[in-house]
């Protein structure tokens, strides 16, 4: 039953950041959006008994893409260009 | 007319793509395959590692290893290749 | 780029946890969960948190980034040397020359659960020290790459 429970809450929260990385506009607010979406992933890992892959996806997903998506978007600008 | 098209079709695909993930068996092992009952009945004695993921990826499989870090190590040249240092008065020449 | 005293004393602190935690992955990659990639990503964390702390210059005096290109390139020839050795042995490209024979990592291993010893399992824990050192070089040296591009940008 707490199974069923967390993968639902993990599920429903990786759905929840995904849409929100789309919708951003400021786009340090996605990155630090897709930081929480692989946060939670490696999570899901986890729980599915596989802690190899979770290692890897927090280490990288979670710290150095973040990392590398902030620092070309410091150098790039922060504003998404809205195309009509 | 064109957003309420678009959420159907969305709609749509998301319940045709929910019907399989339903009928998986979701956090529990897939069917055997007989390769993995020998690497798990040989691998501990052949390689002589407790973790057997491990002993596949650097012993059975180690081809794919040395792919993955070839694959890194040419990312890393590329990268480099990018933001590599001009040198006075060199510009990027494009075709 | 500096952040405040505070931040800059945290990072100092969490940095050598951070370390051995990644380099504990590595060396324990064939009894535990992880392995090279994993303790290598981690340790390049560790790497991310100081240069977000201290900022790009102060970091890449201490740790220069011709250290971790040789890192990287030493870590890919150990890995492909250790695999290359099985030849001159007689045997097949990537045979695990080391296994079960009781020299260096070389005790034979009971089957079944077991805690482990960390003298087993051959040639594995020298490739998952290879490939850790190769990819705490190769992350690492993306990002500096990338700063330096960004420097150059505004």
């Amino acid at each position: 039953m707490i199974e069923v429970i967390a993968h639902t809450c993990i599920i429903a929260g990786l759905i929840i950041s995904a849409a929100m990385i789309v919708r951003f506009r400021d786009l340090i607010s996605a990155a630090i959006a897709f930081g929480v979406f692989s946060f939670l992933l490696s999570l899901e890992f986890y729980i599915l008994q596989a802690p190899d892959v979770a290692i890897a996806e927090a280490g990288i997903g979670a710290g150095l893409t973040t990392a590398i998506f902030i620092i070309a978007i410091r150098a790039v600008g922060r504003d998404e260009e809205v195309e009509e | 007319m064109k957003k309420a098209v678009t959420g159907a079709v969305i709609l749509i695909l998301c319940a045709v793509l929910m019907i399989p993930v339903l009928s998986l068996s979701f956090g529990s092992p897939a069917v055997s395959q007989g390769m993995d009952d020998y690497f798990i009945a040989h691998g501990q004695e052949q390689t002589g590692a407790n973790n057997i993921v491990t002993g596949i990826v650097f012993d059975y499989r180690g081809f794919d290893t040395l792919g993955e870090a070839t694959v890194l190590f040419t990312a890393v040249l590329a990268v480099g290749l990018v933001f590599r240092k001009l040198k006075r008065g060199e510009e990027y020449e494009y075709e | 780029m500096n952040m405040s005293r505070i931040v800059r004393t945290v990072a100092d602190i969490s940095f050598p946890f951070i370390l051995i935690y990644g380099f504990y992955i590595v060396v324990h990659g064939h009894l535990t969960p992880g392995g090279g990639f994993q303790g290598g990503a981690v340790i390049a964390t560790g790497i991310v948190l100081l240069v977000a702390a201290h900022g790009h210059e102060a970091v890449a005096r201490q740790i220069t980034g011709n250290l971790l290109k040789n890192a990287e390139t030493f870590g890919l020839l150990l890995f492909i040397i250790t695999a290359l050795i099985a030849i001159l042995l007689g045997q097949g490209f990537f045979t695990n020359w080391l296994a079960n024979t009781g020299m260096l990592f070389g005790t034979p291993v009971a089957f079944g659960p077991g805690p482990g010893d960390l003298n087993t399992a051959g040639v594995i824990p020298i490739m998952n020290i290879a490939v850790g050192i190769e990819v705490l070089g190769a992350l690492s040296i993306i990002l500096y790459y990338m700063l330096s591009g960004a420097q150059e940008a505004r």
